[in-house]
């Protein structure tokens, strides 16, 4: 019962955080477009990480599929904090933004590693899948 | 000599160093190309770590530990190799329990589509094959006699019930079949004319529904008819028995699946409207008990099917798989004894099996139908009590190849229920236990049993129970014989490594009831 109520409130966190971010990203924000430029993916990989993380939020809240949302989300967080490290950097905003981002990179970790029953790939070959429970 | 292989020790140390490799390599990609290439990264970063927790730290599986993600393709393809080996690899005739060419047989006299088969037979016929013979002066499908059989004839009760078809729906329980599936039967049996039996599933809410003849079966929880302690509670059984399509009562003594143990309910397949029909708690197993509380032994057992038939006034069958001939022998003598007789005995093969049974019960433990048949056929002719009751045979007996077979043993009608399930359209996916069944028989998931229309199932079930009929009446026209109740083991040709050779030399014996 903890387990499922941590769950939840890890993929809310981490839906309502792309979400959130998602209206800039459409709408073409001077602060989202700097940051796309400065990784030269402007402006069709702003839009193609935002589809990614809208894929991502409805993945994290359909209980299904929380696994695969949860890798996708793990992937675009893993490119964002390497986009810090390389190019975007630290300064003023860009701080807390890239510390939301951990936020996010850490709550699809747990996710996976909570959910990893549902991938095809960590199942038990000869188990019922719910003996283990 | 170099042959041409794959060595999958070194593929699988080439992709251990990789990955992480790769995943640096598209990093400064990302840095100095272009960033789109840190797509690249994170996947190969992500396989990176999945294959250090294989390499390093789960400790369940040997070859992921030694060889990594590589070795990940043989259980990913292993775990399809149930289907892939169904659809493309497995030969007709190699399947169990039922090969592709019997299931085939039951699809088509369920679809009513003819059955005719060309250019051999499929089947071996090798030194244990048994066969039935033919006589060279076939008789004339006018003269074969019209079957009729009645139950409880010989006790000259008031409620004797009669059956015009040799073929009943074998004991399944709402509880193993989800209630689509048991509607589905129902109503066939219903459009058929032929009985159903109830299984030991408690109150037989859906069974009712259709309106088709009932045979009531007490398993050894007595579900629907047990007091507190599991004790038979006569007002329960009374009250059922009262009901106009309840027109028989079995009691299971043991089952082919799982001779020597009670009946098993996987808690998967376990919905709060099933333990309240049971009066089981929810979340566990539901597991019988071996043996009927009232039945420790011989004696006991004949007094309980005395007070059995009493209390519902309805002929009253036992049911059981032959563990020990002498155990049989020893029985039916306490009933010459008490001068207590069940109306009908059901003789079930090891072999059956639609239940949920621990495997080495399933594939060990319980004598094979066609000898334990024989066998207590020639029992009960030996202690002249033959003409008392009614013998009857289940266990795998879907063709009336078989079902013919089990007729010339001593049968007078025959179970089955695995040949109804494939008239459903059982694809035999062996997930009876899981709730998973994927035609929706075994199941209570509503999404799965939606592909099971009432209507059109219920007909196929009745095309099936016609077909084998007329097959039957073909196959007894051809051995010369004009009823089921006129073959004898003399009908059938039985080789000499065959295991009911041995009873060949009482032959004379065996057919000697009528």
């Amino acid at each position: 019962m903890m387990k499922t109520k941590a769950s939840w409130i890890l993929r809310i966190f981490a839906a309502v955080i792309f979400t959130q971010t998602l209206y800039f990203k459409f709408t073409g924000h001077p602060d989202s477009v700097e940051i796309f430029s400065a990784l030269n993916m402007e402006p069709g990989g702003r839009i193609l990480i935002g589809i990614l993380e809208l894929v991502s939020a409805i993945l994290l809240l359909v209980p299904g599929t929380v696994a695969y949302g949860a890798i996708l989300a793990w992937g675009i967080m893993s490119g964002a904090i390497i986009g810090h490290c390389t190019e975007i950097g630290f300064e003023g905003d860009l701080l807390s933004l890239f510390l939301l981002g951990v936020g996010v990179w850490v709550c699809a970790t747990v996710l996976l590693v909570m959910h990893r029953h549902q991938l095809p790939l960590l199942r038990h070959t000869y188990e019922k899948p719910d003996s283990s429970a | 000599m170099v042959s041409l292989t794959v060595d999958l020790h070194r593929l699988s140390k080439f992709v251990n160093v990789a990955l992480p490799v790769l995943t640096v390599l598209f990093l400064f990609g990302g840095k100095f190309l272009s960033f789109y290439l840190n797509f690249f990264t994170v996947t190969f970063l992500f396989l990176s770590i999945v294959n250090y927790f294989y390499l390093r730290v789960q400790t369940e599986h040997s070859l992921l530990r030694n060889f990594g993600i590589v070795a990940q393709g043989r259980y990913l393809i292993e775990s399809i190799g149930p289907e892939l080996r169904q659809y493309l690899f497995a030969s007709d005739t190699e399947e169990r329990p039922f090969n592709r060419v019997e299931r085939a047989e039951i699809y088509r006299k369920a679809k009513n589509i003819d059955s005719a088969s060309f250019f051999g037979s499929l089947k071996e016929f090798d030194s244990t094959e048994i066969k039935i013979r033919h006589s060279m002066y076939p008789t004339d499908r006018e003269a074969l006699l019209p079957y009729s059989l009645t139950y409880g004839e010989e006790r000259g009760i008031g409620n004797t019930y009669t059956i015009t078809k040799p073929i009943i729906i074998s004991a399944m329980s709402y509880g193993s079949l989800g209630r689509q599936a048991v509607r589905c039967l129902a109503r066939g049996a219903k459009m058929a004319g032929i009985p159903m039996n109830t299984g030991e599933g408690g109150y037989p809410k859906y069974h009712l529904m259709e309106g088709c003849d009932l045979i009531f079966q007490m398993g050894t929880a007595k579900f629907g008819v047990r007091d507190e302690e599991g004790f038979l509670d006569e007002e329960k059984l009374r009250d059922l028995a009262g009901k106009d399509e309840v027109k028989m009562i079995e009691i299971k003594l043991s089952q082919g699946a799982k001779p020597g143990k009670g009946g098993l309910l996987p808690k998967e397949k376990l919905t709060p409207e099933i333990a309240g029909l049971r009066g089981v708690p929810l979340g566990k197993d539901v597991i019988s008990p071996p043996h009927h509380k009232e039945c420790k032994d011989k004696s006991t057992t004949v007094s309980f099917i005395r007070r059995v038939q009493e209390v519902s006034e309805l002929p009253v069958g036992i049911k059981f798989c032959v563990g020990s001939f002498e155990e049989v022998e020893e029985l039916v003598g306490e009933m010459a004894r008490q001068n207590i007789f069940p109306d009908y005995m059901s003789v079930d093969g090891a072999e059956g099996g639609t239940g949920a049974a621990p495997k080495a019960f399933m594939d060990r433990v319980g004598v094979p139908l066609f000898p334990a048949l024989a066998r207590v056929n020639r029992i009960l002719c030996e202690a002249g009590v033959r003409g008392r009751l009614k013998l009857m045979a289940a266990g795998k007996l879907i063709n009336p190849g078989r079902q013919m077979l089990a007729f010339a043993l001593g049968a007078q009608a025959v179970y089955t229920a695995r040949g109804f399930m494939l008239s459903l359209g059982c694809i035999q996916a062996l997930q009876c236990g899981q709730n998973t069944c994927p035609i929706g028989i075994t199941t209570h998931d509503p999404t799965l049993q939606r592909g099971l229309d009432i209507p059109t199932k219920a007909k196929r079930v009745e095309n099936y129970v016609h077909n084998l009929e007329h097959d039957l009446h073909e196959l007894l026209a051809a051995s010369g014989r004009r009823s089921f109740n006129e073959l004898t083991m003399k009908n059938l040709f039985i080789p000499e490594d065959s295991t009911l050779a041995p009873l060949l030399d009482q032959q004379s014996l065996a057919s000697t009831y009528n």
